[in-house]
């Protein structure tokens, strides 16, 4: 019996990676989940299938050394975990035991952001720089927690690695009506139309471009939010699309550094491709470890919460006049 | 090793055979080392190479004109600067030709290299070179044996320099609380790093109780005493086992070449002509030696 969620409503992606997952263990024969015990996300796959789960205690760097091993003998290994832990720790195993020999093994995991209140040990916010920058790896970054298990559902098919970063993932805004719009990966979601400049955006600050978005309606502005919820192959034919039909002015907001991650991407993609722009500001975590606080007023804190997407989105309308 | 329906040797090797396949393998180690000019891990290469010999000539259920036979045995370099040694192992056991390998080394688009890579060189079973990465690897290989109800073995080759990484010792955890009887490593203990001798800078020892407090059988061989290796092969425990087993092959880096024994100058390096005669002569007399 499929459950249903439906739009606003808080709903945990961690639920959806374990239903999923025991979902496609009976699709796939070969589907195999692996954890640096984190396993409370996965007990639907592993009360189901646990000859096929393994949680290997706390030892990131073999969980995906053993995933490697899986894929190697024609497995799809999914490694689940916290990404600070998987994106650094075990940083050369992804890149060179998973990515090197292009493996199907999928890197899900939580606590991409300021998220948890856990302290810069326990914030993944140089991790979408460090996957995009490994050959092979496709990055997403996913804030719907019903697109969680789309993605995961479309990685099945792919040759090689994939990483999924998700926020906390025990209560999630459900922001598009299911079926609302198409979900496929390395194709960016018009998630609001708008004409006057794009919010690009990703993750956990989806809902709150979107919520600048509804703020700046207020006072008359049109402006787009894109949920560039793949890094990587980034959406280059949206971007070029929405440099023509918004002004050229862009605002790019992440939960992440705000060097080295989507605002860099789609620099580069501004670059490579000659596109002109008028306006370009990128929010993100400043070169600081950001602290203790609950993520909103982190964000507020260090430059990039609601007031100064908004204030930042006015800026570069009024600048691209 | 293993129970599976993979053609059976009509005639294994003997020991002597063994020997001289060893000896062939020193042999045009040396050679590449001679002609390629660039730097060939020679050390550690002439330590694994008997071990390698016993592996692919013996120990190893493997099919060289059926690459990826389902029931094969998996091997994994986890040391993969002795790549070189791995590839002229598998030539001579008839994977590759040693022409292609000698002829290409190190050159641009050659299969060939310093660590070997699967996507380049489909035969071998993983990419490896990075140290303490191999282990777990063939820990997830050997999981997936148990998850078919396959009866291969997963034999991973390690360096004792490189069990100073930890991810070793992860690995060697997880193959004990996931009963992988499976699972052999081969530790080529020659006592070398790349700078000094092993106890002088990091402690390994007591290193076989090492291995035995993480749950692992041990078996301690000399480690270019053929006999004892072949004897180490047969005596291992059947693939249902619930403890992997680790053999410790006590070796030299540098082995049969004299002035390259117990050598830190000859971690990795390369032979001019006039060093490549005296290399081979040195490996003949050694051989010499031993065979009185």
């Amino acid at each position: 019996m499929p459950v249903t969620f439906t739009f606003g409503e808080m709903l945990s992606a961690r639920s959806v990676i374990g239903t999923t997952l025991a979902e496609l263990g009976d699709e796939h024969e070969n589907l195999w989940v692996l954890t640096p015990d984190i396993g409370a996300t996965l007990v639907e796959f592993r009360d189901k299938f646990p000859e096929r789960f393994l949680d290997v205690g706390l030892a990131e760097q073999v969980c995906v050394g053993i995933a490697a091993g899986l894929a190697y003998d024609g497995n799809i290994p999914v490694v689940s975990g916290m990404l600070p832990f998987l994106s650094m720790r075990a940083l050369e195993q992804v890149r060179s035991d998973v990515c090197y020999p292009n493996l199907p093994v999928k890197i899900i995991g939580t606590h991409g952001g300021l998220v948890g209140n856990g302290g810069s040990t326990h914030y993944a916010v140089e991790d979408l720089a460090l996957m995009c920058a490994l050959t092979n790896m496709t990055v997403t970054s996913v804030g719907d927690p019903l697109m969680v298990g789309e993605v995961i559902r479309q990685s099945m098919s792919m040759e090689g690695p994939i990483y999924i970063r998700l926020a906390v993932g025990k209560k999630d805004k459900v922001l598009y009506e299911p079926g609302q719009h198409e979900v496929r990966i390395g194709k960016g979601i018009v998630a609001r139309e708008g004409t006057d400049a794009t919010i690009f955006t990703h993750g956990t600050v989806v809902a709150q471009a979107l919520d600048a978005a509804d703020e700046l309606a207020k006072d008359g502005r049109s402006v787009r939010v894109v949920d560039m919820f793949t890094l990587k192959p980034i959406d280059e034919e949206l971007i070029a699309q929405c440099a023509a039909e918004t002004g050229g002015r862009f605002v790019v907001l992440e939960d992440h550094l705000a060097y080295g991650g989507l605002a860099s991407r789609i620099a580069d993609v501004v670059a490579d491709r000659g596109i002109h722009l008028s306006a370009f500001e990128r929010l993100g975590i400043p070169q600081v470890y950001a602290g203790f606080g609950e993520d909103e007023e982190l964000r507020d804190k260090h430059g990039y919460g609601l007031a100064a997407t908004v204030a930042a989105a006015r800026s570069v309308i009024a600048g691209g006049q | 090793m293993g129970e599976t329906t993979l053609p059976e040797r009509e005639n294994p090797r003997t020991v002597a055979e063994l020997e001289d396949l060893a000896f062939e393998l020193r042999s045009k180690l040396l050679h590449l080392c001679g002609t390629y000019e660039g730097a060939v891990h020679i050390g550690g290469d002439l330590s694994a190479a008997d071990i390698l010999t016993a592996l692919f000539e013996y120990g190893l259920h493997v099919d060289p004109t059926d690459l990826r036979n389902p029931e094969r045995d998996r091997f994994v370099l986890s040391k993969g600067h002795a790549a070189v040694c791995m590839y002229i192992a598998m030539s001579i056991r008839g994977f590759f030709s040693y022409e292609g390998i000698v002829d290409t080394y190190g050159q641009l688009d050659s299969a060939y290299g310093m660590h070997p890579c699967k996507v380049q060189l489909p035969g071998v079973e993983c990419s490896t070179g990075s140290l303490g990465h191999g282990l777990p690897i063939a820990v997830g290989m050997a999981l997936s044996a148990r998850g078919r109800g396959e009866s291969h073995r997963v034999v991973c080759l390690l360096g004792d320099g490189e069990t100073g990484e930890g991810s070793v010792w992860e690995a060697a955890m997880a193959a004990r609380s996931n009963e992988l009887g499976n699972l052999v490593a081969f530790v080529d203990r020659n006592r070398q790093l790349m700078t000094s001798f092993a106890e002088e800078r990091v402690v390994f020892e007591p290193y076989p109780d090492k291995w035995a407090a993480f749950g692992w059988n041990v078996v301690r061989v000399d480690g270019h005493d053929m006999g004892q290796l072949v004897e180490a092969i047969d005596a291992l425990p059947g693939t249902d086992s619930d403890r992997p087993t680790v053999v410790i092959c006590e070796t030299v880096k540098g082995k049969g070449v004299d002035f390259m024994e117990h050598n830190l100058a000859w971690h990795a390096g390369s032979l001019g002509a006039a060093d490549l005669e005296r290399a081979m002569a040195a490996l003949e007399a050694s051989r010499q030696k031993e065979s009185v």
